[in-house]
């Protein structure tokens, strides 16, 4: 018996050439996955005389030069919007997760009356968007037009979110509240002192959730903001390399003259900013491995 | 968590010492002095909700009139309705959108499912997660991020795509500017976004599949095909259908970020949709109120898909939308 089973530990042949076949597959998707952004970023650190011509399968620099990325981190535009998409996106998370939390716990709480109410109230906002001109009026009203706060505040309380939290409030063990509660410690104090703190797993999980979502926000902050000075470096990256902007990212007067930046090659400016805006993602992957397929999994279906 | 299940613990021995716990819980209904602090806590967020959510749903009525530079509005009726479909763009937006849609569902769909089976079949877990985390990433990236590389990679002259083609012998073709191709970039891109992460919620529905069944499956001398087409993919059936009927839910929603990204003057023709529509004569041409009543029709319909994917979904396999 236990030879048999040996035996059918040891693969046969044609179980080894699956094996192989099934990983190279899984290879192919890792490498047309990664090979993209290596070759930019390969693109952005060659040396700029070489960059025409470079080869869009390479991943290895052809020189060595930080020219571009010197002369992007330099550039007003660019120091501009990495400042207000750092500053909106943290706004967005502090309001957003604090927010949420507050509303979240009560909302955990089984017995509240008028909870069940509550819960379809912010459900039909999932099911009924009324779309982008309704939200335009409303942004007019508030005087929010050309505003970062139009921006910062959209769906501040991410209701997807709010239901994740409430899940995991949820499992938060009764015996600590009601012990607490026998102490007499007040509501807020309750939640401030044991609910937030045991949950902290999960705030990070939804200010992670947060983060991604307002880092990569574009739309809004393209049809609002008008001035130049007020976008996020993803309208800035989206002006230059989808609307092929050179003038958006290099100025008029060295577009003009083809003098400092303008000289590199816009391939190669494309590819940095394209790297810039990616990095502070990848600076807080790990954690987004690390907290992000839980709170999915709680979330059951929305990614 | 240590320090979570410690504290817990505690608290749960020192309660023993507490009879009147045991009573206090599923006791009398509470009190609305108990509540109020709670109805304190939700608050802002009510308001936020009123103000950004329930006030555009107001506003919605403005499909109904004729915006003035002066206020008030015209009542209208129906009339911008009738103007909408009588306009011959308006039937090209929603044949492009169901198109675009129809060919995500079957070219996108089921691509994180064999991914999921593929993964699966890795043994070693560090290689598993290593692989995991390389393909989850494009998942985290904005669509003017994606659509900046794809631009980069089809590029004809100097991208990969151009450069394998030209290997290969072929003529290369800017295929973000060709408009009988700019569709399967929307479909390839949104795979390359995320295939990978999207196989999350199937390997999770592959791992809880009871082990035993694949030993016995091993003592019954099952080959690799064997064991997914009777074990594997017949335990993550339910999976599939609940994602299945919600995709079906979003059918009208296809994806403004991502196609406002890859539009360009020479492909916008072949996937205008209907989010696009809205932004471009609403926003663009300053015709408001055509804008809103596109924009409720779709508001309307795809409530109406959420709903029943929503209740299809929890009917099936117990587990809606929320």
């Amino acid at each position: 018996m236990a030879e048999a089973f040996s035996a059918r530990a040891a693969k046969t042949p044609m179980e080894r050439i699956e094996s192989v076949l099934i990983l190279s597959t899984l290879l192919l998707l890792v490498v047309v996955t990664v090979q993209p952004l290596l070759n930019l970023l390969a693109l952005s650190l060659s040396d700029p005389s070489k960059v025409p011509g470079f080869s869009g399968l390479s991943v290895i620099p052809d020189g060595f030069s930080l020219d571009v990325w010197t002369l992007l981190l330099q550039h007003p535009y660019v120091q501009r919007g990495l400042f207000n998409s750092i500053w909106m996106t943290a706004a967005s998370v502090t309001i957003g997760t604090v927010g949420t939390a507050l509303m979240a716990w009560p909302l955990s709480r089984r017995e509240l009356p008028l909870r069940r109410t509550i819960f379809i109230f912010v459900l039909i906002t999932i099911v009924f968007e009324p779309g982008i001109i309704p939200d335009y009026f409303l942004m007019k009203q508030l005087g929010l037009l050309n505003n970062q706060w139009s921006v910062i505040l959209y769906k501040a309380i991410n209701a997807w979110y709010l239901i994740i939290l409430v899940r995991f409030f949820e499992e938060i063990p009764e015996e600590l509240i009601e012990s607490a509660q026998l102490d007499g410690a007040s509501q807020f104090r309750i939640f401030w002192s044991i609910v937030l703190p045991l949950a902290r797993p999960a705030l990070a999980t939804i200010a992670l959730f947060y983060l991604v979502f307002h880092w990569n926000e574009f739309f809004r902050s393209m049809i609002y903001l008008n001035d130049q000075s007020k976008w996020p470096l993803q309208v800035v990256l989206r002006q230059f390399v989808i609307g092929g902007d050179k003038v958006a990212i290099v100025g008029e007067n060295a577009a003009n003259n083809n003098i400092g930046i303008a000289q590199i090659d816009i391939r190669a400016l494309k590819a940095g900013m394209i790297l810039l805006t990616i990095l502070p993602i990848l600076a807080v992957y790990p954690l987004i491995l690390r907290y992000f397929t839980k709170g999915t999994m709680v979330g059951a279906v929305k990614g | 968590m240590a320090v979570t299940e410690i504290t817990s613990s505690r608290i749960a021995a020192a309660s023993g010492n507490v009879p009147g716990i045991r009573l206090q819980r599923g006791g009398p209904a509470r009190g609305w002095r108990h509540w109020l602090p709670f109805y304190a806590m939700l608050t802002p967020g009510l308001i936020f909700f009123i103000i950004w959510h329930y006030v555009p749903i107001w506003q919605v009525q403005m499909a109904f009139e004729t915006v003035r530079i002066i206020p008030p509005n015209l009542w209208v009726g129906l009339k911008n309705f009738q103007l909408l479909f009588s306009s011959p763009v308006f039937y090209q937006v929603i044949l492009n959108t169901l198109i675009i849609s129809g060919m995500k569902l079957c070219f996108v769909f089921p691509v994180p499912i064999v991914v999921a089976l593929l993964l699966n079949e890795v043994r070693g877990s560090g290689l598993r997660k290593w692989i995991q985390s390389a393909i989850y990433l494009p998942h985290f990236l904005s669509w003017v991020v994606i659509a900046g590389v794809f631009i980069a990679l089809l590029s004809p002259s100097d991208g990969a795509v151009g450069q394998i083609a030209q290997a290969l012998g072929f003529h290369p073709v800017n295929y973000m500017t060709n408009t009988g191709s700019i569709r399967w970039m929307l479909v390839l891109s949104e795979n390359w976004r995320s295939a990978g992460w999207d196989s999350l919620l199937y390997l999770a529905a592959i791992i809880a599949i009871d082990p035993a069944l694949y030993d016995a499956a091993d003592i019954d001398g099952a080959n690799r095909w064997q064991k997914i087409r009777y074990i594997t993919l017949p335990g993550i059936a339910p999976t599939i259908a609940t994602l299945f009927i919600l995709n079906m839910g979003m059918f009208l929603s296809a994806d403004l970020d991502q196609v406002i990204n890859f539009q360009n003057d020479v492909n916008s023709s072949t996937i205008d949709i209907i989010d696009t529509y809205v932004y471009r004569i609403g926003l663009q041409t300053g015709e408001y109120a055509l804008a809103t009543s596109a924009g409720l029709f779709k508001a309307v319909l795809g409530m109406g898909l959420v709903l029943i994917a929503h209740f299809v979904a929890k009917r099936l396999t117990g587990r809606g939308l929320w």
